[in-house]
């Protein structure tokens, strides 16, 4: 049962896991940290208004927030084939897999970014500083524990979705479990995979606490 | 010229519900080298018209012209680069939480393209300048409410700025703390010939240090002068609240609407007597003016406030007397009290 193949398996699991999943994550916030942060500055509170703007790109995140994993996953097929060539495996999960992180991930930053006391922006202001240098020098240096946290989170959602991916050929720890546990009724090879799943978004939690703590230096 | 002229200012905020008008027609100079105080009760509208003065709110009507720029209009570049000579402190004091006290102070340099040795250097000594020099490699976090002021000004005067706004600087400290943050104030403004403009709400704060003041209430300005004038003789009804009763802004209207509390504030006496309120100044604040008169008439006075202080460097106050029942003597004691060049006006 326990054959050298099958811990093979597992290790290239997880191995896929982790590759899928901090791939997709800094494709994420490629795209959804500069998104979040046009949102949280053009909102009416933001420091450059623009209802407009605004208004388009909240509607856009929403829809995009609101179609289920599963389905994007199938429904973007012909883009993931486009981009990467293939539809199944690993590499190819990382496309839906962007997709759906980065407007979860523009909200994220959105509310982060939000949380910074406007007192200090209003200072920024006052000695002069251009809108770039609030963002840059900031928003996002004031936002920075919020926004490492919202990173934790972020990670342990992707996680749950690469899992998903499994049931169509996505490949990592969520592709070993639906193949074994659930058409082979492999119980054992489903549990050990779970028990990984929870191995990781631990350590996730626990080194993104840990930067998150250190980096805070709002405490005496 | 003035460094700061602002003429026929309004602002109007407006919502879908309602507009609210909380600045009405704003007149005001300031001087080059100037302490000028703004008070009034909080809601007034001071705090919206020190934003006005560089900016950080766009009035709806009127022109602030700083040191000769129309700020209404400069475009955004040169506006922000007029922020560099405007310095700001806030009553939150504001300091950027996960920089160290000397990253804060380099903050205005460097987002001015001053290179970063440069800053630091610079930012040392303006941390000498407020006694703090000890602390540059502390956060914020940790350290008291009156040392984090004292970094927000060491940022604010990072450019060399010409003007220092000050926004209920000193509200959120206590009384030693606010004092020693006046004292540094005046250190600043003596040594650099910075011009200070001080929002506040504390009579107390606009006697310790300032040479000129505005009064402000329900968006307009009621009276402006030399601080020594109005405190002299005050004309309107708030500044006279403010001056003769002691009174902060905050109790301007509860003290309308329940005359009966107002009362509390003044010790009760016998009803046939006489109060006057004398105002010391410089030539008479070393004789013991009160201990005389009674020497001389044999006759007591009753002390129902009294409130004298140094204000920069010579002794100033006021007290307000209730007179003994002889009408004739109450005179005498007036004429005695003017002989010596006290203002004497009665009071009710």
């Amino acid at each position: 049962m326990w054959s050298h193949e099958v811990i093979m398996m597992i290790v290239e699991g997880i191995r896929d896991t982790l590759y899928m999943v901090l791939v997709s994550t800094i494709c994420g916030y490629i795209l959804g940290l500069p998104w979040g942060v046009v949102l949280a500055v053009t909102d009416k509170d933001g420091i450059r208004p623009n209802q407009g703007v605004y208004s388009v790109l909240s509607f856009i995140t929403n829809i995009m927030r609101s179609i289920p994993f599963l389905i994007l996953l199938i429904l973007i097929i012909p883009f993931t084939r486009m981009i990467v060539g293939r539809s199944y495996g690993s590499t190819a999960t990382i496309v839906p897999l962007t997709i759906s992180a980065a407007p979860f991930i523009a909200r994220m930053v959105e509310s982060s970014l939000k949380e910074v006391d406007h007192g200090v922006i209003e200072a920024a202001q006052s000695m002069g500083a251009s809108i770039m240098q609030i963002i840059l020098k900031v928003l996002l240096v004031e936002a920075r524990v919020s926004l490492i946290s919202g990173a934790t989170i972020t990670l342990g959602t992707i996680l749950g979705y690469s899992a998903m991916a499994g049931t169509v050929g996505g490949g990592g720890l969520g592709d070993i479990a639906i193949r074994y546990g659930y058409y082979r009724y492999q119980a054992d090879i489903m549990v050990v995979t779970v028990i990984l799943l929870v191995v990781l978004v631990q350590i996730f939690q626990f080194i993104g606490t840990l930067i998150g703590t250190k980096l805070d230096k709002r405490h005496a | 010229m003035s460094i700061i002229e602002v003429r026929g200012l309004s602002k109007t905020f407006s919502t879908k519900e309602n507009t609210v008008e909380a600045l009405r027609d704003i007149d005001l100079d300031i001087e080059a080298g100037d302490i000028y105080g703004i008070i009034g009760m909080s809601g007034a509208g001071k705090s919206t018209l020190v934003r006005c003065l560089n900016y950080l709110e766009t009035p709806t009507q009127g022109t602030v012209v700083v040191e000769g720029n129309d700020l209404g209009k400069l475009t955004d570049k040169q506006l922000r680069d007029l922020r560099s000579s405007i310095g700001m402190i806030f009553q939150s004091f504001n300091l950027l939480m996960q920089r160290t006290v000397i990253d804060n102070v380099c903050f205005p340099l460097i987002i001015h393209g001053t290179g970063r040795a440069e800053a630091r250097k610079k930012a040392m000594t303006l941390l000498e300048t407020v006694g703090l020099s000890d602390k540059a490699a502390a956060y914020p976090a940790q350290l008291s409410g009156g040392q984090r002021q004292r970094v927000a000004i060491a940022r604010a005067l990072a450019c060399d700025p010409k003007i220092l706004l000050c926004d209920e600087a000193t509200s959120a400290l206590d009384p030693q703390t606010t004092q020693s943050i006046l004292d540094l104030l005046r250190t600043i403004n003596r040594d650099t010939g910075i011009t200070i403009v001080i929002i506040t709400h504390q009579m107390s704060v606009v006697r310790e240090i300032c040479n000129h003041v505005a009064i402000v209430e329900n968006g307009s300005i009621v009276e402006k002068g030399l601080v020594e004038d109005i405190f002299t003789h005050p004309k309107s009804r708030a500044a006279r609240q403010l001056i003769i009763e002691g009174k902060d802004p905050d109790e301007w209207e509860s003290a309308q609407d329940a005359p009966a509390k107002a009362d509390a504030h003044t010790v009760p006496i016998l009803h046939e007597d006489r109060k006057i309120r004398i105002v010391f100044s410089s030539n008479s604040s070393f004789e013991p003016v009160i201990a005389n008169m009674i020497l001389t008439f044999h006759e007591p006075v009753n002390i129902l406030k009294a409130d004298t202080k140094d204000v920069n460097g010579v002794a100033r106050g006021e007290m307000i007397l209730g007179l003994p029942g002889d009408r004739e003597l109450q005179d005498r004691m007036i004429a005695h009290l003017k002989e010596r060049g006290l203002a004497v006006e009665e009071v009710e």
